[in-house]
């Protein structure tokens, strides 16, 4: 299907370039944005995973789509880097390699922040659209997400992703 | 197409079509008079910047309509600047780019109509001489209408029976009067929660109205009948039940259709307009002549595109001797409210009628059309109230804040998101009222600012009057007593001066006086001989209710002085 086959040379893009990881004024670390929002995803919601939604592989779509705003795109870029940052200033480690309970505190460290907030409700947006969008779009999984939430989708139903 | 077009290629070697009449834009302010003038046997042109697309190409994907805005333009390509009237009287610009600020609505054949929930009521007779029965208004320019409710009466019935409205009239004070006793088209089903909206009214000594609306009940006029889909405002109608510009009227008639034709400039000598031209997507050129040009981009473009069509002979943009063009711009003044319905105070049986999906909620209050609060008559408005759209995603974000307005996430928020789509629901209220004309808002073209097609963007220049807001509120505070007396909790309503982008008019009032107004009383540019502006350009005030239903009527009545015209009568 040629979904698929697009979205996986398209993640190869921006969600797999390196984000360098700055503590003070020396390199500390690199991460992906691929990697962290997939651990973020699994902190924020959970229960998509326990549905069996995997949501994360979305993110190359928003990445990569035309419709969504370069700013946007360069936010979610930023917020991986300084959410890591936060845990290297708090912890001495990357988000991804922390302890859950330790990144749940700096989840709640940077959501107390003007940016932090923003960027949580922007990660969670998308992990939604990927959980709740039509399944076309490869999240929500057999409808698991609609059917959780006994939603019945509109008919009729998309015969192409608008990418 | 079956109609013979003249075609000549100009030394430029673009293509010149000839025809009767061209239409710049296709919907509710054009697609009446293409259709009208094609049945006539005349040759119509309908240039659209969009694409067209059919009942088959319509789905309900929330994710391409609504959070991808599939429908309008790209904002990186076609944007506004919006310049916000501070309280010091200074403006600040914002850039559409920037902060994601869209005016678009619906760029494809037939226009938003196409993406409309069709929420359809006529202006009442006083909304054409709100001057004359309401008087002045410090800081507005509120005008009469130079016609009646009684002139174009005939046209908002003749949509009714052609575009397709259903609903069922019932006697209330405000109720205008009719032609036909009851509308052709039977009311749309309704949720089960209806009948606890009607107890509630008839407690509180208010008029239960059904809202009229744009949508065929069963197949009629060769479309299918709705769905019950459970999306209709914002998606395309796949079923065709839905009246609009497309479905109605376009698909049905002879003219013909230029898709990607984005018309950057209308020539004109000293008289009239002599050519429309028009890029493709890729910039390719085009020109098109004709005897008559119909301009029905939307309000804010029709401005946009008379002001950047300036030249010799007409210095300040075509058709604006009066200094008139892309003054007075008005939108819907008002807001909307929200009151949800719990399971724990519900029966099983209320419980069930509550999740009715599907089905529609359709009722409306014009109680307050008109009202007097210490000793002074105000115009008032109207107030529909429909369920929360079903779309899934924003339902759920809504949810993602607690009750101290922090983030939740993890098993919190799965248990919150939970409880509260499964069992409970939301029903919302809309208030329409006058949004008055000022001198501050306005529609202008920015010296620096271009879009994909080298033109200068349209400035929305943003100012709502003091008097909208006390009128909104005034409203709202009786559409709350509705949600109170229906059991709702959680009641709220936001009353404000944003200005709906969908919800837009004015920019070229018509009138008598061609000093003070940009249209004749038939909406032709008292400038031009051969230029007609049939959107919601026209409207002096725009009444208080939403705009479409009046669109279609008065561009069915400007057609007919179209083909007097082209006759010669």
């Amino acid at each position: 299907m040629t979904t698929f086959s697009r979205r996986n040379f398209l993640s190869a893009g921006i969600l797999s370039s390196a984000v360098f990881l700055m503590d003070g004024c020396s390199l500390f670390g690199i991460t992906t944005p691929i990697e962290t929002l997939g651990v973020m995803h699994k902190d924020l919601f959970p229960k998509a995973q326990s549905l069996g939604i995997q949501t994360a592989p979305y993110m190359s779509l928003v990445f990569n789509h035309p419709r969504i705003s370069k700013a946007d795109k360069e936010f979610l870029k930023n917020g991986v880097k300084w959410l890591n940052e936060e845990a290297v200033k708090e912890y001495k480690s990357a988000y991804t390699k922390l302890a859950r309970k330790d990144r749940e505190r700096v989840l709640a460290s940077i959501s107390k922040t003007e940016w932090g907030e923003s960027f949580i409700y922007d990660v969670m947006s998308y992990m939604f659209e990927a959980m709740l969008g039509d399944p076309i779009y490869g999240g929500n999984n057999k409808e698991a997400g609609w059917q959780w939430l006994a939603f019945t989708g509109g008919e009729p139903r998309p015969k192409e992703p608008y990418l | 197409m079956a109609r013979i077009y003249g075609r000549r290629a100009t030394s430029k070697g673009a293509v010149l079509i000839m025809v009767d009449v061209c239409i710049i834009g296709s919907g509710a302010g054009a697609a009446p008079i293409a259709y009208e003038l094609s049945n006539a046997g005349f040759k119509v042109v309908v240039l659209e910047k969009g694409k067209n697309y059919t009942e088959e190409d319509f789905n309900k994907d929330e994710l391409a309509v609504c959070r991808r805005d599939m429908f309008t333009p790209n904002l990186e390509d076609e944007f506004h600047i919006i310049n916000e009237r501070q309280k010091d009287g200074t403006f600040k610009r914002y850039d559409g780019r920037e902060y994601n600020w869209s005016f678009w609505n619906g760029s494809m054949v037939g226009g938003s109509s196409n993406l409309m929930s069709g929420y359809f009521h006529r202006l009442k007779p006083n909304d054409f001489k709100l001057k004359s029965i309401y008087g002045e208004i410090a800081g507005a320019n509120v005008e009469d209408w130079p016609i009646s409710y009684e002139d174009l009466e005939p046209y908002y019935t003749k949509v009714e029976q052609v575009v397709g409205v259903s609903g069922k009239v019932v006697e209330h004070k405000f109720q205008e009067p009719r032609s036909t006793s009851n509308f052709l088209y039977p009311e749309l089903q309704t949720n089960g929660a209806v009948k606890w909206y009607d107890k509630a009214c008839e407690a509180l000594g208010y008029d239960v109205m059904p809202t009229p609306r744009a949508i065929l009940s069963g197949d009629a006029l060769s479309r299918k009948g709705c769905f019950y889909s459970n999306f209709c405002g914002s998606y395309g109608c796949a079923s065709g039940a839905k009246g609009s510009a497309r479905a109605a009227l376009l698909q049905k008639c002879k003219a013909k259709i230029v898709t990607d034709a984005f018309v950057y400039k209308l020539e004109s000598d000293g008289k009239g307009v002599t050519k429309a031209h028009y890029k493709t997507n890729l910039g390719v050129p085009h020109v098109i002549e004709a005897k008559i040009f119909v301009l029905a981009a939307q309000a804010i473009e029709s401005s946009r595109l008379l002001l950047n069509s300036k030249n010799k002979f007409f210095p300040n943009g075509l058709a604006n001797s009066s200094g008139q063009v892309g003054k007075n711009l008005i939108f819907s003044a008002g807001g909307s409210g929200s009151g949800r319905f719990v399971f724990e105070k519900l029966t099983q049986e209320q419980q069930s009628e509550l999740m009715q999906v599907g089905v529609f909620f359709n009722r409306s209050l014009q109680d307050w059309y008109e009202y007097e609060k210490n000793g002074k008559k105000y115009k008032g408005g109207t107030i529909d109230f429909l369920f929360e759209h079903q779309n899934i995603i924003p339902r759920v974000m809504k949810e993602v804040y607690d009750e101290n307005g922090e983030l939740l996430w993890g098993d919190a928020l799965a248990k919150k998101v939970h409880k509260r789509i499964m069992t409970s629901r939301v029903l919302t209220f809309e208030v329409f009222n006058d949004w008055l004309p000022t001198d501050n808002c306005f529609v202008s073209v920015d010296e620096e600012a271009k879009d994909k097609y080298g033109m200068p963007v349209g400035v929305i220049n943003l100012y709502g009057h003091p008097q909208d807001l006390k009128v909104g509120e005034y409203l709202a505070q009786k559409a709350v007593k509705v949600l109170e007396k229906m059991g709702c909790g959680e009641i709220d309503y936001s009353i404000s001066a944003s200005p709906p982008p969908n919800l837009v008019a004015g920019g070229c009032r018509f009138g008598d006086n061609p000093k003070t107004s940009v249209l004749d009383k038939n909406c032709k540019a008292h400038d031009v001989e051969n230029l007609y502006v049939s959107d919601a350009s026209f409207m002096p005030t725009g009444g208080s209710v939403p705009y479409t239903w009046s669109i279609y009527a008065n561009s069915f009545r400007v057609a007919d002085k179209i083909i007097a015209s082209l006759q010669g009568v």
